[in-house]
């Protein structure tokens, strides 16, 4: 007994670092499947309010350039609202419908905005932490744009602040794209590395398409509404089976300089989740 | 005593918020990321109890995991190395020398001291992208990774403890 005493006490720091090393395996491993792991992430309060200053620093020091781009976006979308509007007038000549429908879409959809408060684009897992959360009206699985194109979708919320999982997130960020006027759909994927590079996966053999077409979202998952920008096609690959196309898409979006994004809530995604979530449960319920 | 644990929990703040803050923004050649909070193990002074910095290094490894979201990778990397320090300072220094010795060019020369912070800073690395990219397939970018970011955290904490001689 007295022995084991002496054993215990002289080898003390040697247990403490075995319980400590079990303790870091166990964030490790427990990270991705726990959803209460909110508090060790950087969504949490302390480390939200400093990356909050941080980003309020570095953002006052980019918003020229911000301000620049902001107004040439602008510019491009009033233009292009213009012509539309005179397109839309010339074919059927009405000119107060468009306004309507105009009004309507934009009414299912609110936009939050919100500003990053610290972002990665190094990792092959990268996160980003905005200043939302419940409180503002934030919840899980809501799509994140900026003025540019797609960002990506909110995975954890606390009060004021949440993880958004961006497009630069290998191993978790699958988005549904099509490509713009052409309808054809398929995933886009991040493998890694160049952060102005994706790739839509999945392409059917028989879609037609050429470079320099634009990617857009398809609308389908209600995370995300028809139509935004997400990238333009550089080259085309067969995928490594043959069955389908592998598009290199050079993203719009310019994650190493993002500050203000929006988040889009839905009102109806709560609905579209429910009856989806009812078709597979008629589904699995079938007898064979 | 109260003095030294003062200028501890000082360095721990700055290192932790230099990491954060600032060199989690690095990328040399898109490879190269200074893990610097290494260095508070490194300076942790002989005879210091184990436990103790066993504590202090797993708390500024969580507290760096929790800002960059990537749990249990620093604080796993940080435990082993204070593990590892305090074993390894022992080989460095003289057997008479006084018991609260710490590790810096000035008390064991810059020969141990380099060879000491070189194994130290390599294991951090090493184990801090073995975690980090647990089901990362692409090894030679992994590689890529220990060894640049090895190079670049060991000059930036040559160059750190030069300017403390000064």
């Amino acid at each position: 007994m007295k022995n084991l005493i002496a054993f215990l006490t002289n080898y003390h720091h040697w247990f403490l670092f075995i319980l400590l090393e079990i303790i870091s395996v166990v964030l490790l491993f427990q990270y991705n499947s726990y959803q209460g792991s909110v508090w060790f992430s950087s969504a949490n309060l302390v480390s939200g309010k400093v990356y909050e200053v941080d980003a309020g620093i570095r953002s006052f020091f980019s918003l020229t350039r911000v301000n620049e781009e902001l107004t040439l976006r602008n510019f491009y979308l009033e233009r292009q609202v213009a012509q539309l509007r005179r397109l839309y007038g010339d074919m059927t000549k009405d000119t107060t419908i468009m306004e309507r429908q105009e009004l309507e879409f934009l009414s299912r959809y609110k936009l939050i905005p919100a500003k990053i408060v610290s972002n990665t684009i190094n990792k092959s897992d990268n996160l980003i932490t905005i200043n939302r959360g419940t409180s503002d009206g934030i919840e899980r699985d809501m799509g994140v744009v900026c003025g540019n194109g797609v960002v990506g979708v909110v995975y954890m919320v606390s009060q004021h602040y949440s993880v958004v999982i961006p497009v630069l997130n290998r191993s978790s960020s699958r988005i549904s794209c099509s490509i713009r006027h052409r309808g054809y759909f398929g995933y886009l994927r991040w493998y890694g590395g160049d952060p102005t590079i994706a790739y839509l996966e999945d392409v059917p053999r028989h879609a037609h398409f050429k470079r320099g077409d634009w990617i857009e979202t398809s609308g389908y998952s209600n995370i995300f509404p028809h139509g935004v920008l997400v990238g333009r096609i550089e080259t085309i690959y067969n995928s490594p089976d043959g069955l389908s196309y592998r598009l290199k898409v050079r993203l719009t979006t310019d994650f190493g300089r993002l500050r203000d994004v929006c988040v889009i809530s839905d009102k109806d995604i709560a609905e579209h989740a429910r009856l989806l979530e009812q078709a597979e449960d008629s589904l699995t319920m079938k007898p064979k | 005593m109260a003095v030294e644990e003062l200028k501890r929990f000082l360095s721990f703040v700055i290192l932790c918020f230099g990491q954060v803050l600032v060199f989690n923004h690095i990328r040399l050649f898109g490879c190269a990321m200074p893990l610097l909070c290494v260095y508070f193990a490194i300076t942790i002074p002989r005879g210091y109890p184990k436990w103790a910095s066993l504590l202090w290094c797993f708390t500024l490894g969580l507290a760096v995991d929790v800002f960059s979201n990537t749990p249990g990778v620093g604080t796993g990397s940080m435990t082993l190395v204070a593990m590892m320090q305090t074993y390894l300072l022992e080989l460095f220094v003289p057997r008479d020398s006084i018991p609260n010795l710490e590790s810096s060019i000035s008390t064991i020369g810059i020969t141990k001291f380099a060879t000491m912070a070189f194994i130290l800073v390599f294991v951090y690395c090493l184990t801090f992208y073995m975690l980090e990219m647990f089901s990362f397939f692409n090894w030679l970018q992994w590689l890529l990774n220990v060894v640049a970011s090895t190079l670049l955290t060991f000059v930036l904490i040559m160059a750190f403890e030069y300017v403390r001689q000064a």
